[in-house]
């Protein structure tokens, strides 16, 4: 009950010890609101850069490289993509779990029935069913194709939100670059940040797809190649491809454990240990797996800069810190008189130091706010400057209770040399 | 009430030590009005730092109250000071944006005292000095006696063993001093003790014991009026005997 009241007293004064001086204190949040906003910002960025897109399991689902080049100038490292026959080696594979070959492509689309024209640029994942169960990827309607071959396709939130206003669209038809393809399942608003299944290309922070097709039917209909591909043939359309030495497919499987792994790892070296014996590449064999975050970290998907720049505004929040800190000296220095009154009349050293820990929590919390604020204010000119951010520049629930930690603690870090300099004042030397 | 033996407070600078106090030594007794004199710079003040526990002291033994000081902590010296003690400053020392009220409650928050007690002793110790209408007043919307006398009610508010007045009437024209000694001798008679420092003779005159101090020590005392009216002994006869036993 003492406690409580000494509290609620406490809190009293610092609401009268900011009214007394007013800019002085809004400076002192000010200044602090901008160093916690500003390392916020940042924060946010990195966390959206180097989170676990799939925690659940990051570790299990791991993406193929391959050195199966035939050419006379092989790549330093092995290729991200495989040709199609390399892939088609990976999928018909019985030890992973499941797998998933796909590349991405691009179509417009329109709601067959409707008795507008207007079409929708759209982005396509050509890919085999099991795409779907190796990513989770979250079904609102229906389900997913079962076979890599038909007029059938998965369409996401955001397009379904374009054509059908969100309704479910199943059994709907689309028209599709003139293809008619029914739609079979739409997906919930689904977020992957980073965009795992495919970083490559800066694609990291790209959203998910509009529409996942069939990969044979995809590549049957000539559906063309929206990200790096190489080739040592000519070929005159994707549809061209399946037996020619065009890279352009990945391929992800997903592996319950280090023996899968292993497993999975001789099967594609054998593989590839064959095509050499048979003449077909000149190149030492060198296949790599990398589980999800392996290939986050391969992919340098953090940006250096964002780093560096997070480190900078840690600098720059302890500077904030240091000048809070002094603008707080100053204002206990005006206040020495009544620290050495509330000494002479009873208060102890250690009820002094908490009314001036609860002045700094008040002060925290109030500078917690505006660091938010700020923080949003930040992110959105980030924005505007580096565009490819829009997607991850977000303030998670998590960033936002970072954030209020983060201006509680530089509150209190910035009155604890002016707390203990009042803690050692003479008392009847302030009160003469 | 308020013993001290020998006590020596010495400040230091870089090259210089001052002896504030030397071997100063004083016994007051419950209910005595004790006035302090001396020429300035002579430790008086010191001595009334010492004896409120706002200073530190180098040498000697002081016991408040029954309560020996030394080695006390923090905690317990602000307890003490809180409870056993009530401070009337020359420049009164109010908050200047606070209430009268809100004043006067100051010590009695570091207490620990229920909203519903604070209230009722800060409206008493307003009422025996007259202001308890000016409950809501800022200090600056009174006179310097009128802002003295809260400051002695927030002194009596948490009805302390002593009173430790440091020249209360330095700042006041004589009128409104001597209300001020007015309240502070009814006060006496109520049974308060108090330690009054003053340089108005007049003033020293007129309470039961003065003690002069030149150099840090006790000089001189005088006895003008008697204490215990119950058992017949003026303070003198009291000191006396006490000086005798020692």
């Amino acid at each position: 009950m003492r406690s409580n009241s000494m509290f609620a007293y406490n809190l009293s004064l610092a609401m009268q010890s900011f009214k007394r001086a007013p800019t002085l204190y809004f400076l002192i949040m000010l200044t602090l609101s901008i160093g916690v906003g500003v390392l916020c910002a940042n924060l946010a960025l990195v966390n959206s850069m180097a989170s676990d897109p799939i925690p659940e399991k990051s570790d299990k689902l791991i993406h193929i490289s391959m050195n199966t080049w035939p050419g006379d100038q092989p790549p330093d490292e092995p290729m991200h993509i495989l040709r199609y026959r390399d892939a088609m080696k990976i999928a018909e594979s019985d030890i992973p779990k499941r797998s998933a070959v796909f590349y991405a492509s691009g179509v417009y689309a329109r709601d067959v029935d409707s008795t507008s024209m207007k079409r929708f640029d759209s982005t396509v994942r050509a890919t085999t069913p099991g795409f779907f169960k190796l990513t989770n990827a979250p079904f609102a309607y229906g389900s997913a194709f079962e076979k890599s071959r038909g007029m059938e396709v998965v369409i996401g939130d955001d397009l379904n939100q374009k054509i059908f206003a969100g309704k479910n669209s199943v059994g709907k038809t689309l028209e599709l670059d003139g293809e008619l393809l029914t739609i079979v399942g739409v997906l919930k608003p689904w977020v992957l940040r980073p965009l795992f299944y495919h970083v490559t290309e800066g694609r990291a922070f790209n959203l998910t797809d509009d529409i996942y097709a069939p990969l044979e039917t995809a590549i049957d209909l000539g559906w063309s190649i929206h990200a790096r591909s190489s080739s040592a043939d000519n070929y005159s359309g994707v549809e061209d491809t399946r037996d020619k030495n065009a890279y352009y497919l990945q391929a992800w499987v997903e592996l319950d454990d280090i023996h899968q792994r292993s497993a999975m790892q001789s099967y594609l070296d054998n593989y590839s240990q064959q095509l050499k014996d048979a003449g077909e590449h000149p190149l030492a064999t060198r296949n790599e797996l990398h589980n999800v975050n392996e290939w986050l970290t391969e992919k340098k998907v953090v940006d250096q800069k964002v780093l560096a720049f997070t480190i900078a505004s840690v600098l720059f929040l302890a500077v904030c810190i240091f000048n809070a800190s002094s603008l707080l000296l100053s204002r206990f220095h005006a206040a020495k008189f009544e620290v050495g009154l509330r000494r002479a009349l009873g208060a102890s050293n250690r009820q002094m130091l908490m009314q001036g820990l609860t002045e700094s929590v008040l002060l925290g919390l109030f500078t917690g706010a505006i660091a938010l604020v700020l923080s949003w204010l930040f992110l959105k000119l980030s924005v505007q400057f580096l565009p490819r951010l829009a997607n991850i520049a977000v303030l998670e629930p998590k960033l936002l209770v970072l954030g209020m930690l983060l201006a509680l603690v530089t509150s209190i870090a910035s009155a604890l040399y002016p707390l203990y300099r009042a803690n050692r004042y003479t008392i009847s030397a302030e009160l003469k | 009430m308020l013993k001290m033996n020998n006590i020596s407070r010495i400040y230091q600078s870089d090259t210089i030590q001052t002896h504030a106090l030397r071997d100063f030594s004083l016994n007051v007794k419950a209910g005595e009005f004790v006035a302090v004199t001396g020429p300035s710079g002579s430790g008086k003040s010191t001595f009334l730092n010492v004896a409120g526990l706002l200073d530190n002291f180098d040498r000697g033994q002081y016991e408040l109250d029954g309560v020996s000081v030394q080695g006390l902590k923090d905690d317990e010296l602000s307890r003490l000071r809180n409870e056993k003690i009530g401070f009337i400053f020359q420049n009164y020392n109010l908050i200047p944006d606070y209430s009268i009220f809100d004043n006067v409650d100051m010590p009695l928050r570091y207490r620990g005292f229920s909203a519903s007690e604070r209230k009722r002793r800060v409206e008493e110790a307003l009422e025996k000095v007259g202001l308890a209408s000016r409950l809501k007043y800022l200090p600056s919307q009174l006179s310097g006696g009128q802002q003295q006398r809260v400051a002695i009610a927030r002194a009596l508010a948490g009805e302390p063993k002593i009173l430790l007045a440091d020249e209360p009437t330095g700042n006041l024209d004589s009128l409104m001093a001597r209300q001020v000694m007015e309240i502070l001798h009814d006060l006496n008679k109520g049974g308060a003790t108090i330690i009054m420092v003053t340089h108005d003779p007049d003033q020293a005159r007129e309470v039961s014991r003065n003690v002069q101090v030149i150099d840090g020590q006790l000089a001189d005392f005088r006895i003008y009026a008697p204490l215990d009216r119950s058992t017949g002994k003026t303070v003198s006869a009291a000191v006396k005997e006490e000086m005798a036993d020692a």
